[in-house]
């Protein structure tokens, strides 16, 4: 029977995939190792599905979980190893739990190849603190507008990764499984893309850990009214943003965000 | 600027805790209570990794402070010994940055010390904080009361009522930033 130990050490380990994805620097491991952390997350659903199927239920819970603040990229392949293997020996001998074994073989048997070349071997810059954007002049100010933003939205698209997918596995009805769904999508999107950004700047750091109160749900339309003003909220943050950094490039991906944030809302007035 | 941070509706709650506040005659290390101000090493390094954030199994107390009108949330978590001494605590939020700053620096000021010095240490926040944004007043108003709530729950536990925890609604919301502004 699957129960929320397994739950909880996927939802670590997708994290811990996700997280190595945007601490590496290298475009094509970086890349192969985000799409590694989608699968991880398809089988964290898969495995609350069936604990719900069961009569059980799980949580978002994560035991004293830090980051692999590694300083090259082959110690934090190695750690990464270390986790998926120690993760195989929880999977149940059912068809998701032989699914989940040959894929984590699969991840296993690319992190090996990785090590096999010791060109793949960089330094990792992503903890080192030093909030700085290379190639771009942007002042102190402005370093710490765009410090504190990514610190806030990469927690808040987290936090609406779970919050929505445990309303998608609760729910019945097929239009909000729909919006879930897209919003979810929309969600990973955005944390992949401030995961990135803050580990450019060296500030990359886990986001804390859900309490059960942000989603267990009563009451849906306060939950929808609370989300879109909080959507507004975040549009108001990248269009200060946009404005705030003299940059032309990163100025126009706040504008792009702030536009995205905007169909979220008319997503999530849909669940209304 | 409009004062949020109430630091009478705090020492009102204060009071409804029963606690005695003992007044220390010499300096103490409170006096160096530092608060979040830009973006300095220290800071960054609560908002990488906050302190005594999460959840704290067998907690003498639990208290919660809500801002009903955003849906944002403190949950604090005391363990008290029996010599009055906080022995541990948690906290955690889906609250702001901001918050979260206040919540790690607080925790830590108030582990492995007593109750009056938690509540002098309110105290000194509540006069550091009329510098601070009405954002970050608001933010720490909520960390504090959310401790307070803890404590009030702890001593209706005392006095044998059944309370899972206890929850303080907050009178004053983030969503008024632009009129303080």
């Amino acid at each position: 029977m699957m129960q929320n130990n397994l739950y909880k050490a996927k939802h670590r380990l997708w994290l811990e995939v996700l997280f190595a994805s945007f601490a590496v620097n290298d475009e094509a491991i970086k890349s192969r190792l985000y799409e590694f952390s989608l699968i991880a997350f398809r089988h964290m659903k898969w495995i609350g599905n069936e604990i719900l199927a069961c009569g059980n239920d799980y949580n978002y819970d994560r035991d004293a979980m830090m980051l692999y603040k590694r300083e090259s990229v082959f110690e934090l392949v190695q750690a990464l190893k270390n986790a998926v293997a120690k993760t195989q020996a929880l999977y149940p001998q059912t068809p998701l739990g032989e699914r989940l074994r040959t894929d984590d073989a699969y991840l296993m048997e690319y992190l090996s190849q990785i090590l096999k070349d010791s060109g793949n071997n960089k330094e990792i810059t992503a903890f080192g603190m030093q909030r700085k954007w290379e190639n771009k002049n942007l002042d102190k100010e402005q370093i710490d507008a765009l410090t504190m933003f990514l610190f806030e939205e990469s927690y808040k698209e987290y936090e609406l990764i779970l919050v929505y997918a445990y309303m998608q596995a609760r729910t019945d009805i097929a239009l909000h499984y729909n919006v879930f769904e897209d919003l979810v999508a929309e969600s990973h999107f955005h944390l992949k893309s401030f995961g990135n950004m803050m580990a450019k700047m060296g500030i990359l750091a886990l986001p804390r850990e859900l309490h059960e109160l942000t989603y267990h749900i009563k009451d849906l339309n306060q939950f929808v009214h609370d989300g879109i003003a909080e959507e507004e909220a975040a549009k108001e943050m990248c269009r200060e943003l946009s404005s705030a950094v003299k940059d032309e490039e990163l100025s126009k991906f706040f504008d792009f965000i702030n536009f995205q944030e905007s169909y979220h809302i008319e997503l999530m007035k849909k669940l209304l | 600027m409009i004062r949020i941070f109430n630091p009478i509706l705090v020492c009102i709650r204060l009071k409804r805790t029963k606690i005695h506040l003992k007044l220390h005659t010499k300096r103490s290390i409170m006096d160096n209570i530092q608060l979040p101000e830009g973006m300095n090493p220290e800071v960054l390094s609560h908002l990488m990794n906050p302190q005594n954030y999460g959840k704290l199994e067998h907690a003498s107390g639990v208290g919660v402070a809500v801002d009903e009108k955003t849906g944002e949330y403190v949950i604090f978590y005391t363990l008290l010994n029996e010599g009055d001494t906080i022995e541990d605590v948690r906290f955690a939020t889906n609250g702001c940055q901001d918050t979260v700053v206040v919540g790690s620096m607080f925790t830590e000021m108030i582990k492995n010390n007593s109750t009056s010095f938690a509540q002098e240490a309110i105290q000194k926040m509540n006069a550091k904080l009329g510098g601070a944004s009405p954002q970050q007043q608001i933010c720490a108003d909520m960390v504090l009361s959310a401790f307070v709530a803890s404590m009030i729950n702890y001593e209706n536990l005392q006095e044998g009522k059944k309370e899972e925890m206890h929850v303080l609604k907050m009178k004053e919301s983030c969503e008024v930033q632009d009129d303080a502004k």
